[in-house]
C-alpha cells in the first residue's frame, strides 16, 4: 500500500471504531452516566449478569437469529437452485423482482406491511393474539431470504455446468451428484448467506418493532423502550462483551485457518450486480476456515442460550414502561424474582413472570387495541386508563384477590379516570417540573414556566419530545386548559411552542439524563422523580436543582388488566404482590416517583433512604393531592382532537 | 435420461417453498399496505389518506408549506447527501482494499464488518457521547486549544449518524466487484496510453458500476426511512418521513401510516427502476 492509502485507511478505521472505543471505555464507568467518565469499575458488568430480563432478551435475540438464519439458508439455497434452472424468462423475471422487493423496500415498510397482514388475519380468525414469536420469526425469515439467494445464485452461475454432468456420466445418481458436486461448489455462497442472515436478524430493530408481540422481546426493542428512563452503561457493557466475543471468534478461526489462499478463477463480472456481497475476502475463503467460524459461533451461542435459558412454566405477561420496576439492578430488590418466589410459597406452584416494556402510552395502546397481543397486566397513565376503559379494553378487578389494595392512601382513591376504582390500582404518581443547573441559571430566573422561554438561555433549554407534555408546558404558562377541545386554544399553545423553538437545544426523552448530567443544557422540563437520578450522576461543576411551577401536570400510572388477559387470577395476584411492603418500597426507591401506597410513604426507613429534600418534593401535601390532581391532570380527548394535536405537533417539528 | 427429467422436476419443487413463502409474506403484505392506504377506519374505500399526504398544509409566520411534501423532501435531501458521502468515502477505500495483499484484505474487511455486529441503537447512542457540546470531540478540541464545534442537533449530526451506520453497505458491494476485476484490463489501458485518471474514468469506474449501484441502493433506502438516528442525533428537531410513519402508527392512525408507506414505496420503486435501467444501458454500452 502507498503511504497515502495507508493514511486514508487509518482515518476510515478511526471513524468506524471511534464510537466502539467510546462504548468500551464507558462500560467501565463507575458512575451511571454515558457522558461523564468518573472512574474505573466493573460494576456494570456485575449488573448485567444480574439482570435476568436483559439476559433473557439476549437469549431471545439469539434464538430468533439462529432460527431465522437456519430456515432462510435452507429455503433460500433451495430457491436459488430452482431459480438457476428456470428456463422461462417470465418466471425468472418474476422471481428476481420478488426477491428484490424486501431489499429495495425500506424496512419500515416491510415491518408495517407484515404487521397489517398479521393483525388483519388474526382478527379474521378471532385469535387472541396475532403477534408473537412466530410472526417475528416469519418476518425475520422473510427479510433474510433475499440475501441468501443473492449469495448462492452467483456461485451457481460460476460453477462449471459440466461438473454435475460429468459426475452423472461417471455413474453418480443425480441426487448424489447434487450433494457431492454442486453443494460443495456453492458452499461459500451458502455460508456467506447464512452469516449475513444471522447478522441482519441480530441487529434488526425496525421490523421487530412492528411485528413484536406477546412477551417475546428482543434486545434492540428493549433498548429502544428505555426511552422514558435512561440507557445505562450496562448496555455498553453488553456491547463490549459482544465485541470481544466476536473478536475472539475471528482470531480463533484465523488461527485454525492454515489453508492456502485458494484458486482464483475467471468470473463473469455481472454476477454480483445485484449482490451486495460482504462475501468476506475477495478470494474465496478456505472451507475449513468458514466451517470453523460457523462452528465456533454456534458453540458460543448455544452455550449462551443454555446459561441464560430458563425452563417453561405458566406465564404471566406484564407490559410496563421501560426501567419501571425494581429489577435487582444496582443492588436493589428484584421484584420480578420476588413475585415468582412469593407465588410459589403462597400458591404452591411455579410461575414465570414475562416482563416486557413499552416506550409510551400511545405505543402500548397501539399494540393492545390492535388486538394483536395479549398481556395480563399493563401500566397505563391516567388519561390512557380513561380511554381504554371507555373503549371497553379493560376488565373490572376482583378485589377479593387484591386485599392489599387497602394499602392505597385515601388521597389516591376515586380519581377522575376511574371514579369507583373498578378497573385500576395506582402504582406511582408524579408531576412535571423544571430541573436546572444552578451554575448556569440565575436563581432570579427560576420559579415558573418563564425559564423555558427565557432568551438568556438560548440554545441551552430542553423540551419534551412528546406532544401532550410539550403542549402542556405552553398551556400551563399561558393559563390555558390542557384538556380543551377548542382548536384555537391548542393553536395558541402551538404559537408559544414555535416562539420557544429557537431557544430549544433539543426535544428529549431519555436523552435528558445525559444532557443535564453533563451540563450540556442549562434547564429542562421533566418528571420530578427523575431529578434525583440525574442529581446522583451529575458531573463535577454541575449543580442540578429542581422546582415545580405553580401550575403543573400531576399524573398517576396505574395497574390495569386488559381484556386480552389470559389469566386474570394470576394477574390479580401479581397486582396484590406489588402492593406488599417489600416490593412496593423497592419499586418506589428504584423509580423515585411518588408512591400511593401508605405502607411506603408512611415508612420511616423509606423516608430516610430518600432523604428529607426528596420527600418534600415528591409528597408536597398529600391532603391537597386529590384536588390538585383533578385540576391539572390530562384527560382523555376525543379522537379528532387527538388527531389535531398530532398534526399541530408535526407542524412544530417540521419548522 | 428419465432420471434427469426427475432431477429437473426436483429442482422446480425446490423453488416451491420459496415461491409460496414470498407470495404469502412479501406480495400479500404489500397488498395490505395498499388496502389500508385506500380505506378509512371502517374499511370503506377512500382516497383521503393519499390526498392528505399531498395537500396537508401548515402555516408559520404567514408562510404556507405542504407538511408531508416538505418532510419527504427533507428526508430525501439528507439521505442523498449521506449516500453521496458514503460513496465518496467508500469508493477509494474499496479500491485500496481490492488492490491490497490477500492477508490485508481479509483483515480490513473483517474490521469493516465488526461494527455491524454491535447493536445500531447503541452505536448511535455512542455518537451522542462523542458529538455533544460537552462531548468527547469538544473536550479534545479544547485540550488542543481549538474552538469547540456545535454539531449535535444539526443536519451534520444526522448525516454523520447515517453515514456511519450504513457505510459498510457501500464499501462491501463495490469492493466485491473490484476484487474480481481483471487487472489485465488496466494494464492494457495503460499500454494504450491512458493516464491514471483515464484508467479510473474509462476502465475501473464503468466496470465497478454494478457495485456502485447496489451500494447506493443499500445506503439510500435505509437512510431515507430511518427514524431512530434523527431522533437521537438530531435532538428531536428533524422530523423525517420515517418519524412521520412511526408517529402515525403510535397515534393509532394505521390507515394514514399505510398511506405514507405506500407513497414512499411507489416513489422508491420508480426511482430504483430508473436507476437500474441507467445501469443496464451503461453496461450494454
Amino acid at each position: 500500500m502507498k503511504p497515502a492509502a495507508k493514511v486514508y485507511t487509518a482515518l476510515i478505521m478511526l471513524f468506524l471504531f471511534a464510537p466502539i472505543a467510546i462504548l468500551l471505555v464507558f462500560s467501565f464507568n463507575s458512575a451511571k452516566s454515558l457522558s461523564v467518565m468518573q472512574g474505573f469499575s466493573l460494576y456494570w458488568y456485575r449488573e448485567l449478569f444480574r439482570d435476568a430480563e436483559t439476559l433473557s432478551t439476549v437469549r431471545n435475540t439469539l434464538i430468533l437469529a439462529l432460527a431465522a438464519s437456519a430456515v432462510s439458508t435452507v429455503m433460500g439455497t433451495a430457491a436459488a437452485v430452482g431459480i438457476f434452472r428456470l428456463r422461462s424468462r417470465a418466471l425468472r423475471a418474476a422471481c428476481d423482482t420478488v426477491t428484490n422487493i424486501p431489499m429495495i423496500n425500506p424496512d419500515i415498510i416491510t415491518g408495517i406491511s407484515l404487521m397489517l397482514m398479521f393483525v388483519f388475519v388474526g382478527r379474521l380468525f378471532g385469535a387472541a393474539t396475532s403477534l408473537n414469536f412466530w410472526t417475528m420469526l416469519i418476518a425475520h425469515i422473510t427479510f433474510c431470504l433475499p440475501y441468501v439467494i443473492l449469495q448462492v445464485l452467483p456461485k451457481l452461475q460460476q460453477m462449471d455446468s459440466s461438473l454435475p454432468e460429468a459426475a452423472m456420466d461417471l455413474g453418480c445418481t443425480p441426487f448424489r451428484a447434487f450433494l457431492k458436486v454442486e453443494i460443495p461448489e456453492i458452499m461459500p455462497g451458502i455460508v456467506t448467506g447464512a452469516i449475513m442472515a444471522f447478522t441482519l436478524s441480530l441487529d434488526d430493530f425496525v421490523i421487530s418493532y412492528f411485528t413484536a408481540g406477546n412477551g417475546f422481546q428482543t434486545l434492540p426493542i428493549r433498548i429502544y423502550n428505555m426511552t422514558k428512563k435512561t440507557v445505562t452503561p450496562k448496555m455498553y457493557a453488553l456491547s463490549t462483551i459482544i465485541f470481544f466475543t466476536i473478536l475472539a471468534l475471528l482470531i480463533m478461526t484465523n488461527l485454525i485457518d492454515t489453508g492456502p489462499g485458494v484458486e482464483r478463477r475467471s468470473r463473469r463480472t455481472d454476477d454480483v450486480a445485484a449482490a451486495p456481497a460482504p462475501e468476506a475476502p475477495g478470494r474465496p475463503r478456505s472451507r475449513g476456515h468458514i466451517a470453523a467460524f460457523i462452528g465456533a459461533i454456534l458453540a458460543v451461542f448455544i452455550i449462551g442460550i443454555l446459561i441464560v435459558g430458563r425452563p417453561k412454566k405458566p406465564v404471566l405477561n406484564v407490559y410496563n414502561w421501560g426501567e419501571y420496576i425494581s429489577d435487582g439492578s444496582e443492588d436493589s430488590f428484584d421484584a420480578i424474582q420476588g413475585f415468582e418466589d412469593w407465588y410459589l410459597e403462597n400458591y404452591g406452584h411455579e410461575v414465570e413472570l414475562n416482563y416486557t416494556t413499552f416506550a409510551s402510552n400511545e405505543d402500548m395502546y397501539a399494540k393492545i387495541s390492535s388486538g394483536a397481543v395479549s398481556y395480563d397486566v399493563i401500566v397505563p397513565s391516567d388519561y390512557m386508563v380513561a380511554r381504554m376503559r371507555s373503549e371497553g379494553l379493560l376488565l373490572p378487578l376482583d378485589y377479593e384477590n387484591i386485599p392489599n389494595a387497602a394499602n392505597i392512601g385515601e388521597s389516591f382513591r376515586g380519581l377522575y379516570y376511574d371514579p369507583d376504582d373498578a378497573y385500576s390500582v395506582p402504582y406511582t404518581f408524579n408531576f412535571t417540573g423544571i430541573i436546572y443547573d444552578a451554575n448556569q441559571v440565575d436563581e432570579a430566573d427560576t420559579g415558573d414556566w418563564e425559564l423555558l422561554w427565557n432568551p438568556k438561555y438560548r440554545g441551552r433549554l430542553l423540551q419534551f419530545n412528546n406532544p401532550r407534555d410539550a403542549f402542556g408546558t405552553a398551556q400551563y404558562r399561558l393559563g390555558l386548559d390542557v384538556n380543551s377541545e377548542d382548536p384555537a386554544s391548542w393553536r395558541a399553545a402551538l404559537d408559544a411552542l414555535k416562539q420557544q423553538q429557537p431557544l430549544i437545544k433539543s426535544y428529549v426523552m431519555d436523552e435528558v439524563y445525559n444532557m443535564m448530567e453533563s451540563g450540556e443544557a442549562a434547564a429542562c422540563v421533566y418528571y420530578a422523580g427523575d431529578y434525583f437520578i440525574m442529581a446522583d450522576a451529575q458531573a463535577p461543576g454541575v449543580d442540578l436543582r429542581f422546582y415545580a411551577p405553580e401550575n403543573t401536570n400531576y399524573f398517576v400510572d396505574a395497574f390495569c388488566i386488559p381484556t386480552c388477559c389470559q389469566n386474570k387470577e394470576l394477574a390479580e395476584a401479581f397486582i396484590n404482590y406489588m402492593l406488599e411492603y417489600e416490593p412496593a418500597v423497592a419499586n418506589a426507591e428504584y423509580i423515585c416517583y411518588g408512591c400511593p401506597n401508605r405502607l411506603v410513604y408512611e415508612d420511616e426507613t423509606y423516608a430516610d433512604d430518600m432523604g428529607e429534600d426528596a420527600m418534600a418534593i415528591l409528597y408536597p401535601g398529600l391532603d391537597a393531592f386529590h384536588e390538585r390532581y383533578e385540576q391539572t391532570a390530562f384527560r382523555n380527548l376525543p379522537p379528532d382532537v387527538l388527531n389535531m394535536i398530532n398534526s399541530l405537533w408535526e407542524e412544530l417539528k417540521i419548522n | 435420461m428419465k432420471e434427469r427429467d426427475g432431477l429437473r422436476l426436483a429442482r422446480r419443487l425446490a423453488l416451491a417453498p420459496y415461491g409460496l413463502w414470498s407470495l404469502l409474506f412479501i406480495v400479500v403484505p404489500l397488498g395490505f399496505v395498499a388496502y389500508y392506504a385506500f380505506t378509512d377506519n371502517d374499511f370503506a374505500f377512500t382516497t383521503a389518506n393519499i390526498a392528505r399526504f399531498f395537500t396537508a398544509t401548515s402555516e408559520s409566520d404567514g408562510v404556507v408549506t405542504h407538511t408531508y411534501l416538505l418532510i419527504f423532501w427533507r428526508s430525501l435531501k439528507l439521505a442523498v447527501i449521506s449516500t453521496l458521502l458514503c460513496l465518496l468515502m467508500g469508493y477509494p477505500i474499496a479500491f485500496i482494499l481490492s488492490r491490497a495483499s490477500a492477508r490485508t484484505q481479509k483483515i480490513l474487511i473483517t474490521l469493516i464488518m465488526i461494527p455491524m455486529w454491535m447493536n445500531f441503537l447503541i452505536r448511535t447512542y455512542a455518537w451522542m457521547t462523542i458529538l455533544q457540546d460537552t462531548g468527547i470531540l469538544n473536550s479534545l478540541l479544547r485540550a488542543l486549544h481549538l474552538r469547540p464545534v456545535h454539531i449535535i442537533g444539526t443536519e451534520t449530526a444526522v448525516i454523520i449518524g447515517m453515514v456511519y451506520d450504513y457505510f459498510p453497505y457501500m464499501i462491501l458491494p463495490i469492493y466485491s466487484v473490484m476484487a474480481k476485476m481483471d487487472l489485465k484490463l488496466e494494464e492494457a489501458a495503460r499500454d494504450l496510453g491512458c493516464d491514471s485518471f483515464g484508467v479510473l474514468r474509462r476502465v475501473i469506474f464503468p466496470l465497478s458500476l454494478p457495485g456502485v449501484i447496489s451500494g447506493i441502493t443499500m445506503v439510500l433506502i435505509p437512510s431515507i426511512s430511518t427514524f431512530y438516528i434523527s431522533q437521537k442525533l438530531g435532538n428531536g428537531k428533524f422530523y423525517l418521513i420515517g418519524d412521520a410513519i412511526e408517529g402515525q402508527y403510535v397515534a393509532n392512525n394505521l390507515h394514514f401510516a399505510a398511506a405514507i408507506a405506500f407513497i414512499l414505496m411507489v416513489i422508491l420503486l420508480i426511482g430504483m427502476a430508473l436507476m437500474q435501467r441507467y445501469a443496464n444501458s451503461r453496461a450494454a454500452a
